[in-house]
């Protein structure tokens, strides 16, 4: 267990050093040495001790100072440090214990004592670090096993979406044939219709996978977020009103225009909303009716809010922690299917924030802010 | 002309479902959810029924459990289509059947989506003649 164990040796005194290094390296321990406080301090950095034998009478930087510095730095506060003082009296080995030393020991010394401290310290030392590892390993493992696990969702999720989108294939193309058998033309059109439609849905999942692995700058334009919203709210109420889903829509009455990204704000509500209308269409509570409103209003200073609030199913603690870790929405829904990650790395991008308050049984409530941007040119 | 259910609330689903419904020579009857489908059945009983395992406003898990349960219907065969395994719908079975304290019988058939047009329809004809 002295492999490579390293210590450093910290005094003015010459003769001191060069005696406790050839001790020190008889008994199999590497070494290095440092003739004062400041060089104690870069060397340390460098050469990574196990444990620092530190002088405290020293010139310009002395071992109390050392020491403080030492146990004040979360990399180096591990290291044990053993004082060294001609200075025996109990309030100095208080000062010294005070200033960070694990151990002190008054000269002159037996190297034996010596000796039995160094490999005690070094002991404790080795322990403390390998608890240490151990628990940044069971950290890291933590980590990534959330993160298999969020990936196992996302390539779950994936597969569930393409597994709709080939089914929409196979049935238009069995359709197809047997309408060419039949040479009957309406028929043909409907399952051309179908195929159509899910080679389009395909191409819209492409099209937001790229975007999502690539880091893009958003492409801003002058618009109009009512527009924008309004959009949104025309495309999803058909949607909506399958489940008797009402969208109520609640916009400033403001005809200011923001910096944004067009395309990627109506693919966020696009989101948000399809959510919405998941949360309510599977909430089996007594509801009177079922709601989402969709508002946009401006800040003072400018910003705009996009808020997408339903009386839907609502969500828990646990639930909403784990709100950005999976990529695709339910299975239904006009969108196409990239869920709540990316709607956030589109706010990141515009250099906003998207809030969630949520009441389970109750509803939730998406809160989207984009900053106000000055583009000019 | 023998009668067809399909069950399911995925619009693109019905679409195709009911085409090779019509096509394999049966009237088709859709509903997009449990209460609707258990609402048509009650209304114009079908032959056979396809049935979807996730859907919202009464799951294909319940609905599948009150028809196997309710001695007018349980003769009706029942294809279940679904996206998820069987192992895991036939434990929501049993979990329905300790709450109701009737036991309910294997589907006639279980298809995993996305499922085979071919399939269906050769099931279809297999069940129907």
């Amino acid at each position: 267990m002295k492999d490579n164990i390293k210590i450093l040796i910290v005094d003015d005194d010459l003769d001191a050093v060069e005696l406790l290094t050839k001790r020190f390296r008889a008994e199999g321990y590497s070494t290095s040495e440092a003739y004062d406080g400041g060089q104690a301090l870069q060397k340390v950095k460098e050469y990574k001790p196990d444990l620092i034998i530190l002088d405290i009478m020293m010139p310009k930087v002395d071992g109390y100072e050392v020491s403080k510095s030492l146990k004040n730095y979360d990399e180096t506060k591990h290291i044990p440090i053993i004082m060294l003082s001609a200075k025996a009296k109990i309030p100095d080995k208080v000062k010294g214990l005070d200033f960070g030393a694990d151990d002190y020991i008054t000269k002159p010394f037996d190297y034996r004592e010596l000796s039995q401290r160094v490999k005690y310290w070094v002991a404790v030392k080795v322990g403390v670090e390998e608890r240490l590892n151990r628990i940044q390993q069971l950290e890291k493992e933590l980590i990534q096993s959330e993160r298999l696990a969020a990936i196992g969702q996302t390539v779950a999720s994936l597969a569930h979406y393409v597994k709709n989108i080939l089914f929409g294939l196979k049935g238009g193309l069995y359709l197809a044939n047997i309408a060419i058998k039949q040479n009957d033309t309406d028929s043909l059109k409907s399952s051309w219709d179908i195929l159509e439609n899910n080679m389009g849905r395909i191409s819209d999942l492409v099209l937001d996978l790229v975007e999502y692995s690539k880091e893009r700058e958003p492409e801003f334009e002058k618009c109009s977020p009512n527009k924008i919203a309004d959009d949104v709210c025309e495309l999803m109420k058909e949607s909506a009103k399958e489940y008797d889903i009402e969208i109520v829509k609640n916009f400033t009455s403001s005809t200011d225009e923001i910096f944004l990204d067009p395309k990627a704000i109506h693919r966020c509500l696009l989101n948000l909303i399809s959510n919405a209308i998941d949360a309510c269409a599977f909430d089996v509570s007594e509801k009177e009716k079922w709601q989402i409103t969709v508002s946009t209003n401006f800040k003072d200073d400018g910003a705009v809010i996009f808020q997408v609030s339903d009386n839907g199913l609502g969500m828990g603690e646990e639930v909403k922690s784990k709100l950005f870790t999976s990529f695709f929405s339910t299975k239904r829904g006009k969108g196409t299917g990239l869920g709540l990650l990316n709607t956030k790395k589109v706010v990141n991008e515009h250099g906003g924030t998207i809030d969630i308050e949520s009441n389970p049984g109750k509803g939730s409530t998406f809160t989207i802010t984009i900053p106000k941007r000055d583009l000019k040119g | 002309m023998k009668k067809v259910l399909i069950v399911d609330d995925n619009p693109d689903v019905r679409k195709i479902v009911s085409k090779l419904i019509q096509v394999s020579g049966y009237k088709a009857l859709v509903a997009k959810n449990g209460l609707e489908g258990m609402g048509m059945v009650k209304e114009d009983r079908p032959d056979l029924i396809i049935l979807d395992v996730l859907m919202p406003k009464e799951s294909g898990v319940r609905m599948y459990h009150e028809l196997k349960t309710d001695d007018n219907f349980k003769e009706i065969p029942v294809i279940m289509l679904s996206g998820i395994p069987k192992k895991s719908f036939l434990k929501s079975q049993k979990v329905l059947d300790e709450f109701s304290g009737e036991s309910a019988p294997e589907p006639y058939a279980y298809m995993e989506k996305p499922e085979e047009p071919e399939e269906l329809v050769g099931l279809m004809k297999e069940i129907l003649g």
